[in-house]
C-alpha cells in the first residue's frame, strides 16, 4: 500500500513553460489583456512626451527668438551685412542663441568675422559674446575703430577701466540676449509653475487610467478562468504554482503591452506635434536623454504595474477550494 | 520511502483496517449562499474496500457530486470525516492534499472539466507535469492512454473540436494520467454511445481486476450497475441502501 507523500514543487521553469503555452493558445485573449495595458501605457507616454515636445517648441522658438533680435540689431547699426567686417570678442560661456549667430555670421557672404586685435580697427562693429565678465576694456577692443559701436549680449557686463563719459560708452549697445527683465522673467516664472502643475495632474490621471486599464484586464483574465484554476488543482497544481503561474503570464502580458504602449504613445504624439509644428522644430531641441529615461520608466512601470494588479486574482484563484472553483461559470 | 519500511508501517497500522482504501464517517455537507442553507450531505458513511467496484446511484441533486468531492479531496466536510489510506484528509498540509490529488486519485467530472486552449494529449499531459513528469516520457505515456480509450487518432485535437462522447473519454484518459490507485468517474457513461460506453465500462473492470485500481461511479447505466461489486443509494444526502447487482436485478424484475 502507498502512503501519501508529498507533491513536488514545480521549477520555475515548467510555470513558464505553461504560461508562455498558454498565451500563444489564447493568442486573441491574450491581445485584449495587453491591449489594456497598451492603452493605459500609450496614455501616459504620449502625455509625457508632448510634455518634453512642448519645452523643446518652447526652447527652439526661444532661440530663433533670440537669434532674429540680434541680427536685426546687428542690421540697424551697420547696415547690409555683406561687405562689413565685424570684430568678435567672447569672454566666457557661449549660449546656444550666440553659437546660433556665429553660424549665421559665419555664412554670410563677404562679412569678415575676426577678432579685434587682429583686425587691427577696420571692424564696422565689434560684437561681444559670452556670459562671463569682460576681461578687456572697450577702449582697447575699439582701439583705432573709426566709428566704435559696441554691441554686447550681456546688458548688465562691467568692463574694466571703462571710463564713464568716454565717447564709447555712448556708443556702447545693449542686446537682451535672453536676459528678460524681472517683471518678464516673473511672468514666464508662474506660467511654468502652472505648466509644472498642469503636468503633474496629467500625469497622475494619466497613471490612475493606466492602472485602472491594466488591473481591469488582468482581473477579467483570471477571473474567466477559475474553472479551468480549479480543474488545474483537482489534478494536482499547488496553489503556489497558479500564482507564479499569473504572476508571470501577466509578468509577460504587461511587458508586452508596456513596450507596445510606449512606441505608440511616442509615435503618436511626435505625429501630431510634427504634423502641426514640423518636424524640424519638435526634434531640434528635444530632450532626448528625457525621452529615453521616460521610456524606461513607462516600460518598467507598466510591467510591475501588471504584476500587481494580477497579485489579487491570483492570489484569489490560487486559493479557492477546487470543487467550488469547478462550479464557477463566468 | 524504501518499501521495507513502507511495509512495516502499513502492517502495523492497519491490521485491522487495511482493505478500506476510502472510509466516510458521517459526513454532511452544508452549502451557504447567503441565508439559503442546502444540505447537500446529510451525514453519509461508506467504507470502500481496496479493488472495489462501487456504482453510485440517486436521482439529480440527491448528492452525489458533493460526495465525490468530499472523497476525493476536492472540498471540506462541514463534519464528519474522510480517510484515504487510513489519512484522515482533514490532516493533510497542501503539498499532501496535491500529492493525493494528483496521484492517487483519478477524477472523472460530469462536466469533463476539459481545459479548453489544450489539445487532447495536453489535457492527458496536464496531471503528469505537475506530478513532475514532462517531455517525451509523458507525450508516450499519454498516447499509449489515448489509445486505449480509442482516440489516438484525434490527440491533436481541442476539445471544441470533439463529441461530447469523446470528450468524455478525454477526461477518462486523463483522468488514467498518474496511475491512480483510485478512480472517481461522476456519471462517465451518460455522453457515451452503447460501444464507447461498453468500452469504458471494460476498461474500468480491468483497471480494477488487473491493477487493483478502486473504481466509484455514478451512474444510471444499468450495464454499469450489472458489472459493479456494490450498489450505493443515496437519497436527499443520504445513503440509503446499499445492495448487490443480483438483489438489484430483483428490484427491477419486480417493478416490470
Ligand atoms: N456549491 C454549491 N453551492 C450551493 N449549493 C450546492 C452547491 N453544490 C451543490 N449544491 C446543491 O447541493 C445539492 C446536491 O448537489 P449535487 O451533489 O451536485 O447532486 P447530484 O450530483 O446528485 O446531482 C443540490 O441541491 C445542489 O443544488
Ligand atoms: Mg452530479
Amino acid at each position: 500500500m502507498e502512503q501519501i507523500g508529498k507533491q513536488v514543487k514545480l521549477p520555475l521553469g515548467r510555470a513558464l513553460q505553461i504560461a508562455v503555452q498558454g498565451i500563444r493558445i489564447r493568442f486573441g485573449r491574450s491581445l485584449v489583456t495587453v491591449s489594456g495595458v497598451v492603452l493605459g501605457v500609450a496614455f501616459f507616454m504620449s502625455n509625457v512626451t508632448s510634455q518634453l515636445i512642448k519645452q523643446a517648441i518652447a526652447d527652439e522658438r526661444e532661440q530663433r527668438q533670440t537669434l532674429n533680435l540680434m541680427l536685426t540689431l546687428m542690421k540697424s547699426e551697420i547696415g547690409d551685412l555683406s561687405g562689413k567686417t565685424v570684430a568678435l570678442a567672447t569672454f566666457g560661456e557661449t549660449t546656444v542663441s550666440e553659437r546660433d549667430l556665429l553660424a549665421v555670421l559665419r555664412k554670410t557672404p563677404g562679412l569678415t568675422l575676426g577678432a579685434p586685435e587682429a583686425l587691427g580697427g577696420k571692424a564696422h562693429l565689434l560684437l561681444v559674446l559670452g556670459a562671463g565678465p569682460a576681461t578687456a576694456s572697450p577702449d582697447i577692443l575699439t582701439a583705432g575703430m573709426a566709428q566704435p559701436v559696441l554691441l554686447d549680449s550681456l546688458a548688465e557686463r562691467a568692463y574694466p577701466s571703462a571710463k564713464p563719459g568716454s565717447s564709447l560708452a555712448q556708443v556702447r549697445r545693449e542686446l537682451f540676449f535672453g536676459r528678460e527683465s524681472e517683471e518678464q522673467a516673473d511672468k514666464l516664472k508662474t506660467q511654468a509653475e502652472q505648466a509644472t502643475f498642469r503636468t503633474l495632474w496629467i500625469g497622475i490621471i494619466s497613471i490612475l487610467v493606466t492602472i485602472i486599464g491594466i488591473a481591469n484586464a488582468l482581473l477579467m483574465s483570471v477571473t474567466e478562468r477559475f474553472r479551468e484554476i480549479g480543474t488545474m488543482k483537482c489534478l494536482g497544481a499547488m496553489s503556489a504554482f497558479i500564482r507564479k503561474l499569473f504572476l508571470i503570464e501577466s509578468a509577460m502580458l504587461g511587458f508586452a503591452g508596456a513596450v507596445i504602449g510606449t512606441a505608440l504613445g511616442t509615435l503618436l504624439s511626435f505625429a501630431g506635434y510634427g504634423l502641426t509644428f514640423g518636424f524640424g522644430l519638435i526634434t531640434a531641441a528635444l530632450n532626448v536623454g528625457g525621452l529615453l529615461v521616460a521610456a524606461a520608466a513607462c516600460i518598467a512601470g507598466g510591467t510591475v504595474l501588471s504584476m500587481l494588479a494580477a497579485i489579487y486574482p491570483a492570489n484569489f484563484a490560487a486559493r479557492m477550494v477546487p470543487a467550488s472553483a469547478l462550479r464557477t461559470n463566468v | 520511502m524504501d518499501n521495507d519500511l513502507q511495509q512495516l508501517l502499513n502492517d502495523g497500522a492497519t491490521a485491522e483496517k487495511s482493505g478500506y482504501v476510502i472510509r466516510a464517517v458521517d459526513v454532511k455537507r452544508v452549502y451557504r449562499n447567503g441565508e439559503v442553507e442546502t444540505h447537500a450531505l446529510r451525514g453519509a458513511s461508506l467504507d470502500v474496500k481496496r479493488a472495489e467496484y462501487l456504482s453510485i446511484m440517486g436521482p439529480s441533486g440527491s448528492g452525489k457530486t458533493t460526495f465525490f468531492n468530499m472523497i476525493g479531496g476536492l472540498d471540506r466536510p462541514s463534519s464528519g470525516k474522510v480517510y484515504i489510506d487510513q489519512v484522515d484528509i482533514a490532516q493533510l498540509d497542501p503539498y499532501e492534499l496535491a500529492w493525493l490529488r494528483c496521484r492517487k486519485v483519478g477524477y472523472i467530472f460530469q462536466s469533463f472539466n476539459l481545459i479548453q486552449v489544450m489539445s487532447c494529449i495536453e489535457n492527458v499531459m496536464l496531471p503528469m507535469s505537475f506530478a513532475g513528469v514532462s517531455g517525451e516520457d509523458a507525450r508516450d505515456k499519454a498516447m499509449d492512454i489515448l489509445e486505449r480509450v480509442g482516440l489516438a487518432d484525434r490527440a491533436l485535437h481541442k476539445p471544441s473540436e470533439m463529441s461530447g462522447g469523446q470528450q468524455q473519454r478525454v477526461a477518462v484518459a486523463r483522468a488514467l494520467a498518474n496511475s491512480p490507485d483510485i478512480v472517481l468517474a461522476d456519471e462517465p457513461t451518460a455522453n457515451l454511445d452503447l460501444k464507447t460506453g461498453e468500452e469504458i465500462i471494460e476498461l474500468f473492470w480491468k483497471l480494477r481486476s488487473d491493477l487493483g485500481v478502486t473504481i466509484i461511479t455514478a451512474t444510471h447505466d444499468l450495464k454499469m450497475l450489472k458489472r459493479s461489486d456494490r450498489i450505493v443509494w443515496i437519497e436527499d444526502g443520504r445513503i440509503s441502501k446499499i445492495s448487490t447487482p443480483d438483489e438489484m436485478q430483483i428490484q427491477i424484475e419486480e417493478v416490470h
